[in-house]
């Protein structure tokens, strides 16, 4: 039981948990994948559980600054066998704890050895155990492209930590993994994944190399860099490595070293919370990085979602007729998502809808009707500036409390000192919103 | 079809999906709108006529072939999952939205601003939920010869989780008991059964089981990290009425 303990807790701070993306039968073995995902459970801080997400050991060669596991922390150390790590998991999954194994690991050796390892569980996963469930695996930075190929065919989804999110904090923190060493093998997966399918469209029963595709993650708050230079970097990472997710993880303090935040740092959840939402909008709204942020806006507004403020910045843009937009623009109107512009568009079909059908189509109207033109409002809601600032203000801002509005450093916002509570940060940023609004 | 009335009649009917539809059946050619469609067993004393549907498989299987040909796959899609909901009131909500689906035709069950069919549609979002949320908080015990496991659903889920967990275990025998709707879900030897069932007493724990239990417990409580606890948030995800089922959760309570 120690040895779980272990290396579950030390494999806790990987951001990455769906079982998404995979979408096997099953039906002659044990298990299959369900294509969005299954949370099993939800842990004490609210994240959903859907693998068993452990390393195969916490030895390691490396000395990553901000890592618990660095070589010159002491801790203890110990290791699974394969043999016990693959009937661990199999255990789990029949009994429905989990929807299958995320398996990081220290270097041991040298990151091929430790490659070999990791491999060695998944032949045993999938061959002697026929077990077809998610498996989703971290390749080694540094490793062989034989290797890092090898373990694509076995696995659902592979990915490679980029860490930071810049070469230069990369290198001040984690020296023994360079950049190169983590992007080549970002890039064999991506051939990897092109090579695939064009195998499978000549011969259908190709082997399949990760079919839910490339992940990565990265550590928000320990360095420097903008909020744009992160979403830039992700971006990019989306469009060059074909990446299915990019993760990213609030810096939490888990080792002292003069190069790193102070000990007593508070992990930077409402930024990583922006980030997510700028993630989706670039995912699933086809927001352009340079649409949400700027050189000259470098961060997030910590009041506002980066939906709400571009649609405060864009007020040109509106008001959209939803009974004749297309998706593209019914997506930029704040209170109306995928979901609801899907569902507008298939029961305008039908009838002209008014604001009753649009709520009950699940549309935020709270704050979508300061964007839109109904069937009952042809031109649209006059915009009462306060009322209008109070909808689209994120609630969710002042729910991780004041610490957390105070780590921002957005423009023309009132600095940590000014604000004595979390009331007058609220009114003080409706004040604000309000004031930005035009006519 | 038109001249449909409003009558204070009450249909009794056997409470199965067959029954149903012979009560669409009766409603549509009688022309009227009963005010209430009652399963026989849960009947109450009131002062409303009463009128015993009795259940004609002819009846049903013209209905229910009526549904996509004369309205869509759709709609027959949205009352046969209405039928499997915990509303109230769903055989009048089945009922109502079919009767307006006959008169508009094919687009019915899409017009989702309209509240007979917002209804159902509702009705059906809140069962596809516990669904979706079941797959994942469904708990297995190794009892040697088959796994077994216990829900307490709102809505009668059984039908729509069976796929999942025969492609998940398709060579394993299993049973999934629902305590609440007295069904059981049995997989044996590749094949599957939905019956009736008033109890399933599981057999003794094995010692194996109780290690794995600990062992799945032991990784619940590690991976949590703390600077980020938010049990609000954690109960929005995973609402306090699924945890009597899950090992790791019903000490909790």
């Amino acid at each position: 039981m120690d040895k779980l303990t272990i290396l579950a807790d030390s494999a806790k701070y990987d951001a990455a948990c769906t079982s998404s993306g995979g979408d096997r039968e099953g039906g002659f073995s044990l298990g299959s994948t369900v294509a969005a995902g299954c949370c099993h459970t939800f842990s004490a801080d609210g994240r959903c559980v859907s693998l068993l997400k452990v390393l195969f050991t916490n030895h390691c060669i490396y000395d990553c600054k901000y890592c618990v596991n660095r070589r010159s922390n002491d801790v203890p150390r110990t290791a699974f066998l394969p043999e016990e790590l693959a009937e661990l998991t199999i255990q789990f999954y029949r009994r429905n704890y989990i929807e299958g194994l995320f398996l990081s690991s220290g270097v041991v050796k040298s990151p091929d050895h430790t490659m070999e390892l990791i491999i060695r569980v998944m032949e045993l996963l999938r061959y002697k155990y026929q077990f077809w469930g998610y498996i989703h695996a971290k390749a080694i930075p540094g490793a062989s492209p034989e290797l890092v190929y090898r373990l694509g065919l076995l696995v659902d989804r592979i990915s490679v930590n980029i860490e930071m999110p810049s070469e230069d904090s990369l290198k001040l923190l984690a020296p023994d993994k360079t950049r190169r060493a983590i992007l080549s093998p970002m890039g064999r997966i991506a051939g990897g994944l092109e090579e695939n399918k064009r195998e499978i469209a000549l011969y259908k029963n190709a082997p399949r190399f990760a079919v839910a595709g490339q992940a990565t993650q990265m550590i928000i708050g320990a360095t420097p860099e903008s909020d744009y230079q992160i979403i830039r970097l992700a971006s990019g990472l989306y469009e060059k490595y074909r990446l299915k997710r990019v993760f990213y993880s609030a810096y939490i303090p888990a080792v002292s070293d003069r190069l790193l935040p102070s000990a007593d740092t508070k992990p930077p959840l409402l930024r990583e919370h922006r980030l997510y939402q700028a993630d989706f909008l670039m995912r699933q709204y086809d927001f352009a990085a340079d649409e949400i942020l700027s050189d000259k806006t470098p961060n997030f507004n910590p009041y506002l979602d980066p939906k709400c403020n571009w649609a405060i910045n864009n007020m040109q843009n509106f008001p959209v007729d939803v009974n004749t937009a297309d998706k593209e623009t019914l997506l930029r109107v704040p209170g109306i998502g995928p979901t609801s512009s899907r569902r507008i568009i298939s029961a305008r079909k039908t009838g002209r809808l008014d604001m009753d059908a649009l709520k009950r189509i699940g549309v935020v109207l709270k704050r979508a009707r300061f964007f839109i033109i109904t069937a009952d409002h042809p031109r649209g809601l006059a915009l009462n500036k306060e009322s209008a600032a109070r909808a689209l203000i994120d609630p969710g801002s002042f729910s991780y409390g004041m610490e957390q509005l105070s780590l921002f450093s957005a423009a023309g916002l009132p600095g940590p000192g000014d604000i004595k509570s979390l009331k007058e940060a609220a009114e003080e940023a409706v004040l604000c919103t309000a004031s930005r609004l035009q006519a | 079809m038109h001249g449909v009335e409003a009558s204070g009649v009450i249909y009794l009917y056997d409470g199965g999906l067959k029954g149903l539809y012979c009560c669409v059946y009766e409603s549509v050619y009688e022309r009227e709108i009963p005010c209430a469609i009652i399963p026989e067993s849960e009947d109450q004393p009131s002062l409303f006529a009463r009128k015993r549907i009795v259940t004609d498989p002819g009846k049903a299987s013209r209905v229910r072939a009526s549904i996509p040909k004369k309205i869509s796959q759709r709609a027959l899609e949205l009352v046969e999952h209405g039928y499997l909901t915990c509303i109230e009131d769903k055989e009048m909500a089945i009922l109502k939205f079919l009767l307006m689906a006959y008169k508009t035709g094919r687009g019915a069950a899409d017009m989702l601003g309209h509240p007979d069919v917002d209804r159902l549609f509702k009705a059906e979002r809140h069962l596809m939920r516990e669904v979706h949320l079941l797959k994942g908080f469904i708990r297995f015990s190794d009892y040697d010869s088959a796994l077994g496991a216990v829900i307490t659903p709102k809505n009668f889920v059984l039908p729509l989780l069976q796929k999942h967990f025969i492609m998940r275990y398709s060579q394993e025998d299993f049973i999934i008991l629902d305590k609440v709707h007295k069904a059981a879900l049995i997989y044996q030897d590749r094949k599957r059964q939905l019956i009736p069932v008033e109890d399933i007493r599981f057999p003794e724990v094995s010692e194996k089981e109780e290690l794995y239990r600990g062992l799945w417990k032991q990784f619940y409580r590690t991976i949590a990290i703390e600077a980020r606890e938010n049990p609000r948030l954690r109960m929005t995800n995973m609402p306090k009425r699924y945890w009597e089922n899950m090992t790791e959760m019903s000490e909790l309570l």
